[in-house]
């Protein structure tokens, strides 16, 4: 055990801890990282949602209404048809409303606008509102995932 | 590496660092068969720096509050990865930090550390202690399930004995007449922002005390060469940090093999569980007040016991004053004595009231 | 007003009887108040006591052997004249209260009929003398009293039907006492089979005293009536499960040895569940029959109500009914209702569904109980193992309380799922038990992941301590070259 055989030794021993040590951290890094993902809440996600009598909604009218937990836009057309999209623009993360004065769907965030089939028609929303089905069954609206 | 030493050469001019290095170099601990109590600081040292890792960690998934503190620490345990680990680990942490501090103190007692000049280390350490207690109590709760409701009901009512200022204690402790939401509140206000606050002026204060101190010898052993002092850079730290790590390993197969439980959901209206204890470190004092008579003098048995401990712990904190004989170096027989009283009395205590548990 | 009038004229037994000497004695005061020809003593002519030996003077005391009618009414002979109240039923008690002395007297019958009647609803106490309701004579009568097996008895099955709705039958009267009690009974008893026979004189017919007891007479509430709910099935069992008693009518005498093994009559009998039907609650008590093939279903559905309102909604209803087949019982039975569990559905050789439905004959409906059967097996297995695993869990002390409560969910639909197959439509079926289904598999997903985890947990301790424990020593054994290499540097300087 005389110095002169250490250099290696040392270095090999330095080595070693070195590599414990690293090890050491990610061994407590991994719980903690892992720790702050929020877990996924199951049982949340909505596939459907009831929203009512088809009285409830007057023709050319528009009703936002909750899909989970984001939101959804109720469209009543002057035939008394329905579509239903989703109410988040497809630019940023707003919601959009229905704007009767002008005839479109409009998002106040940044002045984009859609038709009243949800095509993006102006401004910065790079593609169409995304759509649900509407199911009218025994006077019912039933608003699903398409 | 030239960008490390550039960096090097960048802090150095404004921090120092040459200095500090020389300060470190220079720095020993004095090395005699007494040494290995000058570990214990540093074990709780390490202790509380987990306790506040952690702690942070439980403040991301915590939501304080009547009907969201007891779920969302059942939502931690059994839907966020680790959360069980992070749990345990805090109240692990806890209970050794405790007792790791319980054997510092005792240790600085009985070799007489906290003689001249270092009684403010000895007074800032006595509070600290207090402190890691209050953490202790006041973390007890927050999970709002039923034993913890229950002994803090018990822990607040014993507060309220105190003479005089008794019942306005209870009611700032309590945030009202009853343990209720609103207490959960100040406890947790106390746990995170209050109690922290205090303790890092403290514990800077004690460390500050001791970095500019180094550590006492023991009376008797100042002169005896029989061993070089170990230099504390790196033959002290390295020795700290093995330490840490065993503790570290223990404090995980403890979490894993002994995951804390979390019961069933405080019910303020619901009869008091069978077999409610404090945390074990309050069990001594527990069983004393349980064994005292119903009257003592012309006091109440439990007032006269919450006086007599306030007493001692107020006593406690200003022992270094008291203790003339090693104040001037000399070595007394009578202090030990005290210390060695005090420690049986706990151990007793706490031993019997786990027996009649 | 006659019942008042003999009533009057009470009865007494004293010490008289039981001595051979009083039976010889001729009968003086009956001898004097026949020729007289009082109510009384025209009564008392054919009563069964005079007929065994009593004499006036039993009752009424004094001494029936003399003629002096002053001194044998006298009170030093103790007459005692006509006994009043509380004293009337004393008198018959003294000997029919006495088993010795009734013994004595040649007879082995009942006694303690006095007391009996003293612990019944009768004897409630009434007025600010709080003096019973009844005495013997209320329905024995004084004077021509007859054995109750005797047809011209006021107590005989033929009669008693009468005297007791004398009262019962009497909505006036009864308010005085117990207003809440119906004064139907008669006209129900009328419709009842029981009833009808006993019209037609059927002297085996179950009159009033069969099931409510001659004397021991006690509101249905209380638990030890012979109508209390707990213990109608013995008390119709009495005669309905005494196959030589029933022979002439040619029915079966199995109901109550098939109730007591049914769900209805374990939870009654045994769980002691009051809620549960007894033998009144389907055939009715006064106005008992059995239920015809068209009511069974208001029947069970009185309680089995969205069951019921299932079944007649669905295609089975109109199918029994074309083929006569009683509605709830053509599956489930009557007396001996079975717990409803999947294997009802089932298909094999002798099962219910299969009885009828088969691949060939009725495709449909056999593919429809196939269905439901293998579903309501799967979910109850599946809550049954996920039940098993959140076990296993929590005995590793992992925190699975959510899931636990979770089930409660999966549980309740697979009762809702129970009830839905009354509706014998599949696409009905598995809207009520799909979800149920889900929820349940997720439960066991989610308790395969915590004892998944439990293991994960120990393996990560495992790789954490290795690790820790591989740098303690690597830190140890540098620790130990650092303090070496200060060592000989020193020496070397020294």
């Amino acid at each position: 055990m005389s110095d002169s055989t250490s250099p290696s030794k040392r270095r090999t021993l330095q080595m070693l801890l070195s590599a414990g040590g690293t090890a050491l951290l990610a061994a407590i890094a991994y719980p903690v990282i892992a720790y702050l993902k929020p877990p996924k809440l199951s049982g949340q996600s909505v596939s459907s949602v009831g929203l009512g009598a088809v009285d409830e909604y007057a023709p050319a009218s528009a009703t936002l209404f909750r899909f989970g937990e984001k939101p959804g836009l109720l469209m009543r057309y002057q035939d008394g048809s329905f579509r239903a999209f989703s109410a988040t623009c497809t630019h940023l993360d707003c919601t959009v409303q229905y704007r009767e004065d002008m005839g479109i769907i409009w998002c106040a965030c940044h002045n984009g606008k859609y038709d009243l089939e949800g095509r993006n028609i102006e401004g910065p929303p790079p593609k169409p509102l995304d759509e649900f089905t509407v199911i009218v069954k025994d006077g019912e609206v039933h608003v699903t995932e398409s | 590496m030239e960008l490390f030493t550039s960096l090097r050469g960048w802090l150095d001019e404004r921090v120092d660092l040459e200095g500090l290095a020389a300060l470190a170099r220079k720095k020993t601990v004095p090395s005699h068969r007494h040494s290995i109590w000058y570990y214990f600081g540093g074990v709780t040292l390490f202790l509380f720096i987990i306790q506040v890792c952690s702690g942070i960690l439980l403040l991301f998934y915590y939501r304080p509050g009547e009907d969201t503190a007891f779920e969302s620490i059942r939502f931690l345990m059994s839907k966020v990865q680790f959360g069980w680990l992070m749990r345990s680990i805090h109240s692990w942490s806890a209970n050794l930090m405790v007792l790791a501090a319980a054997i510092h103190m005792f240790s600085v007692f009985l070799t007489k550390a906290y003689r001249k000049p270092r009684e403010i280390t000895w007074v800032s350490g006595v509070l600290l202690f207090y402190l890691t207690l209050a953490f202790g109590f006041s973390g007890y709760l927050l999970p709002w399930n039923e034993l913890a409701f229950f002994a803090t009901k018990v822990g607040t009512d014993i507060a309220g004995s105190v003479p005089f200022v008794g019942g306005a204690m209870l009611e700032l402790l309590r945030g009202g007449e009853q343990v209720t939401g609103a207490t959960l509140s100040r406890f947790f206000g106390f746990h995170v922002a209050l109690f922290p606050a205090i303790f890092t002026v403290l514990l800077a204060v004690h460390l500050i005390m001791v970095q500019r101190q180094g550590m006492s010898t023991p009376i008797g052993h100042e002169k005896s060469s029989e061993e070089t002092p170990m230099p504390f850079f790196p033959n002290f730290v390295l020795r700290d940090v093995l330490l840490w790590l065993i503790v570290l390993n223990i404090l995980a197969v403890l979490a894993v093999f002994f995951p804390w439980e979390l019961g069933v959901k405080a019910d303020p209206f619901a009869a008091a569980p069978a077999g409610i204890t404090p945390e074990w470190y309050f069990l001594f004092m527990f069983q004393v007040l349980k064994l005292l008579p119903s009257h003592v003098l012309f006091l109440e048995g439990e007032v006269f016991g919450v006086l007599v401990f306030g007493i001692a712990m107020a006593l406690w904190t200003v022992i270094p004053f008291f203790d003339r004989k090693s104040q001037r170096g000399q070595q007394g027989r009578f202090f030990t004595y005290v210390g060695i009283a005090v420690i049986v009395f706990i151990l007793f205590f706490t031993i019997l009231g786990w027996v009649m548990l | 007003m006659k019942y008042l009038s003999l009533l009057f004229s009470g009865i007494m037994l004293c010490s008289f009887v039981g001595t051979a000497a009083a039976q010889d004695r001729q009968d003086e005061c009956y001898a004097c108040h026949a020729s007289m020809e009082d109510d009384a003593s025209q009564a008392f002519a054919t009563d069964v006591h005079r007929n065994g030996g009593l004499t006036c003077a039993s009752c009424h005391g004094g001494d029936a052997s003399l003629d002096d009618m002053d001194e044998g009414m006298s009170s030093a002979r103790g007459f005692k004249g006509v006994p009043a109240g509380k004293a009337i039923s004393a008198t018959c008690g003294g000997c029919h209260d006495d088993k010795e002395r009734m013994g004595a007297l040649g007879f082995d019958g009942t006694t303690g009929q006095l007391t009996a009647l003293r612990n019944s609803a009768h004897s409630r106490g009434s007025g600010a003398t709080a003096s019973p309701l009844m005495e013997c004579t209320h329905c024995h009568g004084a004077h021509g009293i007859r054995p109750a097996r005797d047809p011209a008895s006021r107590v005989s099955r033929r009669n008693v039907v009468a005297l007791c709705s004398s009262c019962h039958d009497n909505p006036r009267y009864m308010q005085q006492y117990n207003p809440s009690l119906p004064t139907d009974q008669l006209a129900k008893y009328r419709t009842s089979v029981h009833g009808q026979r006993n019209a037609r004189g059927d002297s085996r017919a179950a009159a009033c005293p069969d099931c409510h007891m001659a004397h021991e007479i006690r509101p249905a509430s209380a638990a030890s009536s012979s109508v209390n709910a707990m213990n109608i099935p013995m008390t119709c069992g009495k005669c309905h499960g005494d196959a030589k008693y029933m022979e002439p009518y040619g029915i079966p005498t199995n109901q109550l040895a098939l109730f007591r093994g049914s769900v209805h009559g374990k939870s009654l009998l045994e769980k002691r569940d009051v809620s549960a039907p007894s033998c009144n609650d389907c055939h009715g008590n006064h106005g008992a029959a059995p239920p015809n093939v068209e009511s069974i279903g208001n029947v069970c559905g009185t309680c089995h109500a969205l069951n019921a309102e299932l079944f007649r909604a669905s295609r089975h209803a109109v199918e029994f009914e074309k083929a006569g087949y009683p509605e709830c019982e053509t599956c489930h039975g009557n007396h001996d209702v079975r717990p409803a569990t999947a294997e009802l559905l089932a298909l094999g050789a002798g099962s219910l569904c299969g009885s009828c439905h088969s691949t060939e004959n009725a495709p449909e409906g056999f593919r429809a109980a196939k269905v439901m059967h293998v579903l309501l097996d799967s979910l109850r297995n599946t809550v049954a193992l996920a039940e098993r695993r959140i076990d296993d869990a929590e005995q590793k002390g992992m925190e699975i309380e959510d899931v636990r409560f979770s089930l409660r969910d999966a549980r309740q639909a697979r009762l809702q799922a129970r009830t839905a197959v009354h509706a014998f439509s599949v696409e009905k079926f598995s809207e009520v038990l799909d979800p149920g289904l889900l929820i349940a598999r997720q439960a066991l997903i989610d308790a395969e992941a915590a004892n998944d985890d439990y293991y994960f947990r120990r393996s990560g301790l495992a790789i954490a301590t290795l690790i820790i424990t591989v740098t303690v020593i690597l830190l140890f054994l540098y620790i130990r070259r650092i303090e070496q290499q200060q060592r000989s540097r020193k020496q070397a300087v020294s």
